[in-house]
């Protein structure tokens, strides 16, 4: 073999078992992703509707509407909050949990596999289990807390026998953080226990006979070394969040009033059910700057921990 | 010669019925497909598969029929008229009008109509006819109206035994009722189909509307600022928060559970009511629409059928033939869907007097639906006093009623507030949609 990777046989050639290796994921991106994502930005500048789709170019017009739209600017609000506090919880949550399950117990196999069942599970298919369980009237976790004398005539919590989850402004927020968060934190753990595997057990050696107790190896020793992994893990959440309509058009349709329509659940309404698809496409664009500026500050941030 | 002449007649009649059979028999290989919502009362779809085979049969075309849930329609349509390929019919609850320049023209049918079943109803023409082109964007057939439904026993005892009538009738005895058993209203106030309806039906009977019927804005008024005042009061009086997170499914839920004293809704919550417990359902009355100051304006959503423009030849053929004869066999439709869908041609449907006068499907008393009859005379739907235009369809699409009551309801606002913002938002809908050349007014 050569020092350009070339060598006796097509298959030993590095290059062409690169490029092989990389078509699908390629081929994936272009038409699943590149696509799409062209479309939109063909969409956003156009006056394009769903009962026409010629393309009359019309400038940043679209966007200036969108931005003017006192609805955008309070749902545009609402998404980056729901992410940032959902990424939180996700980040601590994920930390503990990986931890907990790289360490030897009984049951450990089991107990990961439960655990990864929230993100294996189909998006749609765990919301309307939670719409059940959120239901304005009949959710079981009201039924047991009024069982328990917290709901209900004289209840600690309220005098309705319901909580109404989904309809009280505070708590539909609070639920979808919840739910969203649920849903991500397997990700996020499982991603985290890989980078606390690849950590050199010499390191954690050296660092055991130093005396280094528990906690000061997990946040001298471990955590800095799995901070490029980490940021990675926090990443990928947020984008995934940012973007998601799936949860609130299950479990709340963006209400009440609002309080709870991110921007893809916006871009939707405006797009496809109000029939408006330029306008909708604008919205959903607006996310795009956001996240490249967030995406590019992490993985530089992801870069120089990996240098030190 | 008599013999000859019969002879001739018979040759006559023959000729003509192979001819008329000719001419109404498609080619083999025609198949035409439906995509439908699943019918809210389910002997309606078992009665539907059966004849659209039959029809098939007859006309030697292959029907295909899929279901999906109302809500997800308007995206489906979109994705197939996008794709430029998909089903050769679309039933649509909510306004179509957006996706008009994907869809064929339906005018041709809508006089066909007219000629062969008489007059439409006017709520049926304005949710299918779009003036600013001057075409109809689909086939209004039927529609169903959403009406009182109220506990006999609580209304009674709050000393309204035909229930209230008026929306001043409903804040009283809604509220004397809730302060006594704890049962609120079930009016809802989020952004899904019967909270849409419900609250247009308040804001046209304060006087209030999205725009005048020749499609100019007429949302920020005092009318509009009046009702919204009216709902926040009857919210917090007689309604629990439950109502901000209202679905599609609530009115059902509760009217089953027995757990509210009025909700506004077409008879499919009665029917499931009517189907486990007999009891309960006796109990329910009906009231037409409330009256507010400015008269009692009854909503009803049109159901009706459209053709996207990818649809050609015979199919298109079948496709058009299909939605006409339809209308022709509309008591069955009335019927089989249990007095859900009413006729947008009164005339094809003799019966639908006397089903209202005695409920063919056991209602206790019989005559419970005909308390309803005088709505139908003058129902409004989406848009009203103007047509269901793309503008309208997009402030449905984007729940600015119901977010507009709600957040006052909720005291996040005041209602001069809330309506100068909703109001705003609907005049750039407008605006856009009017540069586009697909609705009228401005002046």
């Amino acid at each position: 073999m050569n020092l350009l990777g070339l060598g006796k046989y097509p298959l030993d050639n590095r290059r062409l078992i690169g490029a092989l290796f990389l078509t699908p994921a390629l081929l994936y991106i272009l038409l699943l992703v590149g696509f799409p994502f062209v479309l939109s930005i063909a969409f956003g500048f156009s006056d394009v509707t769903v009962g026409n789709t010629d393309l009359s170019y019309v400038g940043f017009r679209n966007f200036l509407n969108v931005w003017e739209n006192d609805i955008f600017r309070q749902v545009f609000e609402t998404t980056i909050r729901f992410t940032l506090l959902s990424q939180i919880f996700i980040l601590i949550f994920a930390n503990i949990l990986a931890v907990i399950f790289t360490q030897d117990f009984t049951g450990k196999w089991f107990a990961r596999f439960i655990f990864i069942l929230p993100w294996a599970t189909p998006v749609s298919l765990a919301m309307i289990g939670w719409l059940w369980m959120l239901d304005t009237k009949y959710s079981p976790i009201d039924y047991l807390l009024l069982q328990m004398g917290l709901l209900g005539r004289g209840g600690l919590l309220s005098d309705n026998r319901n909580l109404f989850w989904l309809a009280a402004p505070d708590l539909a927020q609070i639920s979808v953080i919840f739910v969203q968060v649920w849903r991500m934190t397997p990700l996020a753990t499982v991603i985290l226990m890989a980078g606390l595997s690849s950590i050199p057990t010499d390191i954690l050696d050296q660092a055991e006979v130093d005396g280094s107790r528990f906690m000061r190896t997990l946040l001298q020793i471990k955590l800095p070394l799995i901070l490029p992994i980490m940021v990675i893990a926090l990443l990928f959440s947020m984008i995934t969040m940012f973007g998601d309509m799936t949860v609130v058009y299950v479990l709340t349709r963006g209400g009440p009033v609002d309080y709870t329509r991110v921007l893809g659940l916006y871009s939707f309404q405006v797009g496809i059910e109000g029939g408006n698809l330029a306008q909708g496409a604008a919205i959903s664009l607006f996310a795009f700057p956001l996240l490249l500026a967030m995406a590019i500050f992490m993985l530089r941030t992801a870069s120089r921990a990996e240098v030190r | 010669m008599k013999a000859i002449g019969k002879l001739a007649v018979v040759f006559l009649f023959m000729t003509l019925t192979i001819a008329s059979s000719a001419q109404s028999a498609f080619p083999d290989g025609t198949a035409i497909s439906l995509l439908q919502w699943r019918h809210f009362v389910p002997r309606h779809d078992e009665w539907f598969d059966g004849y659209a085979a039959e029809w098939g049969a007859v006309n030697n075309v292959a029907v295909q029929i899929d279901r999906v849930n109302f809500a997800e329609l308007p995206a489906t349509l979109a994705a197939e008229l996008e794709a430029g390929a998909g089903h050769t019919i679309i039933e649509l609850i909510s306004s179509s009008a957006a996706f008009v320049e994907g869809l064929h023209d339906l005018s041709d049918i809508n006089q066909r109509a007219l000629d062969l079943y008489g007059e439409q109803l006017q709520h049926c023409r304005n949710g299918s006819y779009l003036p600013a082109l001057g075409v109809y964007f689909s086939f209004a057939h039927g529609y169903f109206f959403n009406h009182g439904n109220y506990d006999i026993a609580l209304w009674t005892q709050a000393g309204f035994p035909k229930g209230p009538q008026t929306y001043a009738d409903l804040l009283a005895g809604g509220r004397a009722i809730y302060e006594v058993t704890g049962i609120p209203l079930g009016i809802g106030l989020s952004p899904e189909i019967d909270s849409e309806m419900a609250l247009r039906e308040l804001l046209w009977s304060f006087g209030g509307s999205i725009q005048d019927e020749n499609e100019n804005v007429t949302l920020d008024s005092a009318a509009t600022i009046a009702a919204v005042s009216y709902m926040a009061q009857l919210q917090q009086q007689a309604m629990t928060a439950e109502v901000f997170g209202w679905t599609g499914a609530s009115n059902n839920q509760a009217l089953i559970a027995g757990e509210v004293s009025f909700i506004l809704n077409p008879d499919s919550a009665y029917r499931s009511l009517q189907n486990v417990d007999e009891a309960g359902a006796a109990n329910i009355g009906f009231t037409p629409g409330l009256a507010g100051p400015a008269g009692a304006i009854a909503g009803s959503f049109i159901n009706s059928s459209v053709i996207p423009a990818y649809v050609s030849g015979d199919e298109l053929r079948a496709a058009k033939q299909f939605i006409l004869d339809l209308s022709a066999d509309y008591s069955d439709a009335t019927y089989h869907s249990e007095l859900f869908n009413l006729p947008c041609f009164p005339a094809a449907v003799s019966e639908l007097d006397t089903w209202l006068e005695s409920d063919p499907f056991g209602s206790v008393p019989a005559d419970k639906f005909a308390v309803l009859k005088p709505a139908l005379e003058g129902l409004a739907t989406l848009g009203y006093p103007g047509p269901s235009n793309p503008a309208i369809g997009q402030a449905y699409g984007e729940h600015i009623i119901p977010n507009m009551f709600a957040q006052v309801a909720l005291g996040a606002t005041n209602a001069e507030e809330a309506v100068a913002q909703a109001a705003q938002r609907v005049e750039e809908i407008f605006t856009r949609w009017r540069e586009k050349g697909l609705i009228g007014g401005g002046q």
